[in-house]
C-alpha cells in the first residue's frame, strides 16, 4: 500500500484538473481528479483522501454549498478553497476551511499550502 | 444547603435555589453597575427562551459584583414583566424565573460566574449560557446559537462569532486569538467573547479548578474557559450572532487592568498545558453555525496619537527592563520602531510576535508578575497603534486578512517560542 498522501481535487475546469495533476505528483502526492462536484461525496468515500482541494466557483454546486456538505460528515478532513478572488471570505462558511488559495499560473503558494496542511497536528 | 466558606452564591440564594430545585438551561449574566443596559440583555434572553424553549425550564441568574444604580431592579422588572404578545412569541409552559444576587469572592467577571456555575451544578442544568450585561445587539435568537448546539448536537462549548468592528476587541486581535490558535491549534475567533454556551459536563469541569483566587477570578475568566474547554478535549464550536455591539472602548483607553488579566491566564494556562501545545504545530478550522446576516459593527473612534504617545513614553521609562526581558535582536528591533514612532509608526507583526513569545517564557519564571504584565502593556499600544494606521483604509474584511496575516506568522514562528521556553528552563 502506497504511503504517499493523497489529493482530491474538485474543479470544473479540466485543464486546471490536468495541471493539478501534473504539478502534485511531482511533488509525490497521489492525486485524483474530479470535475462534477455532485459526486464529491462518493468520491471522497472511495478514494479515502488526506486533503481536497477545492474549487469554490463551479456550475450546479459551488464549492462553499460542497464545503458545508464534506464538514457536516468529514470534520476532520483538510481543504483548501482555491478561488480567482478572497472576497469570498465574507461568506462566514470559508471559516470552515483549513487554508484557501488564489489561483494563479504559478504553483508555488498551492504547493506552499497543501505542505502546511499536511504537517498540521493540532 | 450547600453553603460553604468558599462558595460564590450567598446563604440567601442557595435557599432560593433549594425551592427551585432543578432547571434544564440555566442563563447567567454578571454585571457590576450595567443598570442602562441589562433590561435588554434580559428581555432577549426571555424572549428567546420563550420562543425556542417554552418547554424546557430556565433558570436566571445575574450575578452582581455590588451595583449601585439599581442593576437588580432592572433585572427583577424584566423578570417580572408578564409581556410578551407584543413581541408575537406565546407566554411559554415554563416561564422564566430567576433572580439578581451579589456574589462572593475577588471581586471580578470569573467570581461572577463561579457562582453561575455553582447554581447550574446544584440545578442539574444540561445547558447553560452566559451573556455580558453591556450588550446592545443581543437578539432572542442569541439564546437558541449558544444553547442549541450543546442541547441538540452534542457540543461542550460554544463560543460566538462576531462581526467586529475592527478596531473593536484589540486584546483579542492581537493576542488572545492568534497566541490560543498557535498553542492549541483551534481556531476559535472570539475566545474571549464574553458570550458563551457549554454543557453541565464542562460547568463540572469548571467547578473542579482550583483556580479561583487567581486572575482567572477576574477578566481571565474567559480565556481559561475557552482553553480548559479546547485543550481538555470538549467538542467545541462557534455560533454566528451578527454585530457586536457593546459598551466597546478605544483600545488606547484604559484597559490595563483587563489586559494583564488576560495576557496573564493565557501564560498561566501555557505552563499548565505545556505538552499540549509543545505538540501542536499549525491550526484546524472549528465548526460554525447560524444563519449569516449582513452587518455593519458601529465604528469606534480611536486616539492614535495617544496610543504612540503612550507607547513612546512607556518605552522610555521601561527601556532597562525591556533589555532584561528581550532578547537582544528584539531589543534593537523595538528600539528602532521606537524611534522612527513619531508621527507616524510602523511595527512590524514579526516583531510583535517574538516580543510575546519573549514575555511567554519570561513570565513563567518572573517573581513580579504584575510588573512584567504592566510593561507589555505600551508595547501592545505600539503595536495597535501600527494595526490601526495600516488599516486606516481597509474595509473590516481586509482588515481580518492582516490578523489572518497575523496568526500565520504565529503559527509559523513556534519554534522560536520553544527555543526561548526551553533557553530559560521553563
Amino acid at each position: 500500500m502506497s504511503d504517499r498522501k493523497k489529493i482530491l481535487a474538485i474543479d470544473d475546469e479540466e485543464d486546471l484538473r490536468i495541471i493539478l495533476k501534473e504539478e502534485l505528483t511531482d511533488e509525490g502526492y497521489e492525486v485524483f481528479t474530479l470535475g462534477d462536484p455532485a459526486k464529491a461525496m462518493d468520491k471522497i468515500e472511495e478514494t479515502n483522501p488526506d486533503l481536497i482541494l477545492l474549487d469554490i466557483k463551479m456550475p450546479g454546486m459551488s464549492g462553499m454549498d460542497l464545503l458545508n456538505l464534506i464538514r457536516g460528515k468529514y470534520y476532520d478532513l483538510p481543504v483548501i478553497l482555491l478561488t480567482a478572488y478572497s472576497s469570498f471570505k465574507k461568506d462566514i462558511a470559508a471559516a470552515a476551511c483549513d487554508q484557501y488559495v488564489v489561483k494563479s499560473g504559478d504553483f508555488t503558494e498551492l504547493k506552499k499550502r497543501v505542505r502546511k496542511t499536511l504537517s498540521v497536528t493540532a | 444547603m450547600k453553603t460553604d466558606n468558599r462558595s460564590a452564591l450567598s446563604k440567601d440564594a442557595w435557599h432560593t435555589l433549594e425551592s427551585v430545585r432543578e432547571a434544564d438551561i440555566v442563563i447567567g449574566i454578571p454585571s457590576y453597575n450595567n443598570a442602562a443596559t441589562i433590561g435588554h440583555v434580559i428581555k432577549a434572553v426571555k424572549l428567546g427562551l420563550a420562543k425556542y424553549y417554552p418547554d424546557k425550564r430556565a433558570f436566571l441568574i445575574n450575578s452582581d459584583g455590588g451595583s449601585t444604580d439599581g442593576t437588580a431592579e432592572a433585572v427583577l422588572a424584566v423578570l417580572n414583566d408578564d409581556t410578551y404578545g407584543i413581541n408575537l412569541v406565546d407566554k411559554p409552559e415554563q416561564p422564566l424565573t430567576g433572580f439578581s444576587t451579589p456574589y462572593h469572592g475577588i471581586p471580578g467577571k470569573g467570581s461572577a460566574f463561579k457562582a453561575i456555575f455553582e447554581a447550574a451544578r446544584y440545578l442539574k442544568a444540561r445547558a447553560c449560557a452566559v451573556f455580558d450585561s453591556d450588550l446592545r445587539s443581543i437578539t432572542p435568537e442569541w439564546v437558541q446559537l449558544l444553547i442549541a448546539p450543546v442541547l441538540e448536537k452534542g457540543y461542550g462549548y460554544v463560543c460566538p462569532f462576531y462581526r467586529r468592528y475592527k478596531y473593536d476587541g484589540t486584546i483579542t486581535n492581537s493576542i488572545a486569538y492568534p497566541l490560543t490558535r498557535a498553542l492549541y491549534g483551534r481556531r476559535v475567533r472570539q475566545p474571549i467573547g464574553g458570550d458563551f454556551g457549554f454543557s453541565a459536563e464542562l460547568v463540572d469541569l469548571y467547578l473542579r479548578k482550583d483556580v479561583w483566587d487567581t486572575d482567572v477570578a477576574r477578566f481571565g475568566i474567559d480565556i481559561w474557559m475557552t482553553t480548559t474547554a479546547m485543550v481538555e478535549r470538549f467538542k467545541i464550536c462557534q455560533s454566528f450572532m451578527g454585530a457586536k455591539i457593546h459598551d466597546a472602548k478605544d483600545p488606547g483607553a484604559d484597559l490595563a487592568p483587563m489586559f494583564v488579566q488576560v495576557v496573564g491566564t493565557l501564560f498561566s494556562l501555557m505552563k499548565g498545558y505545556e505538552s499540549r501545545w509543545r505538540e501542536t504545530l499549525g491550526s484546524r478550522p472549528t465548526a460554525i453555525f447560524g444563519f449569516e446576516t449582513e452587518v455593519s459593527p458601529l465604528p469606534l473612534q480611536v486616539n492614535i496619537a495617544r496610543m504612540i504617545e503612550k507607547f513612546r513614553d512607556g518605552f522610555d521609562e521601561n527601556q532597562l527592563y525591556y533589555q532584561q526581558i528581550l532578547s537582544s535582536d528584539c531589543m534593537s528591533k523595538l528600539a528602532e520602531v521606537r524611534e522612527m514612532c513619531t508621527p507616524s509608526i510602523d511595527f512590524p507583526r514579526l516583531l510583535w510576535v517574538r516580543i510575546i513569545y519573549n514575555y511567554a517564557a519570561v513570565f513563567q519564571k518572573e517573581g513580579d508578575k504584575k510588573r512584567l504584565l504592566e510593561s507589555l502593556i505600551p508595547i501592545y499600544f505600539g503595536y495597535v497603534a501600527s494595526f490601526v494606521k495600516e488599516t486606516e483604509t481597509y474595509d473590516d474584511f481586509r482588515a481580518e486578512e492582516t490578523i489572518e496575516d497575523l496568526c500565520e506568522i504565529y503559527e509559523d514562528t513556534k519554534s522560536y517560542l520553544l527555543q526561548k521556553w526551553d533557553e530559560k528552563g521553563c
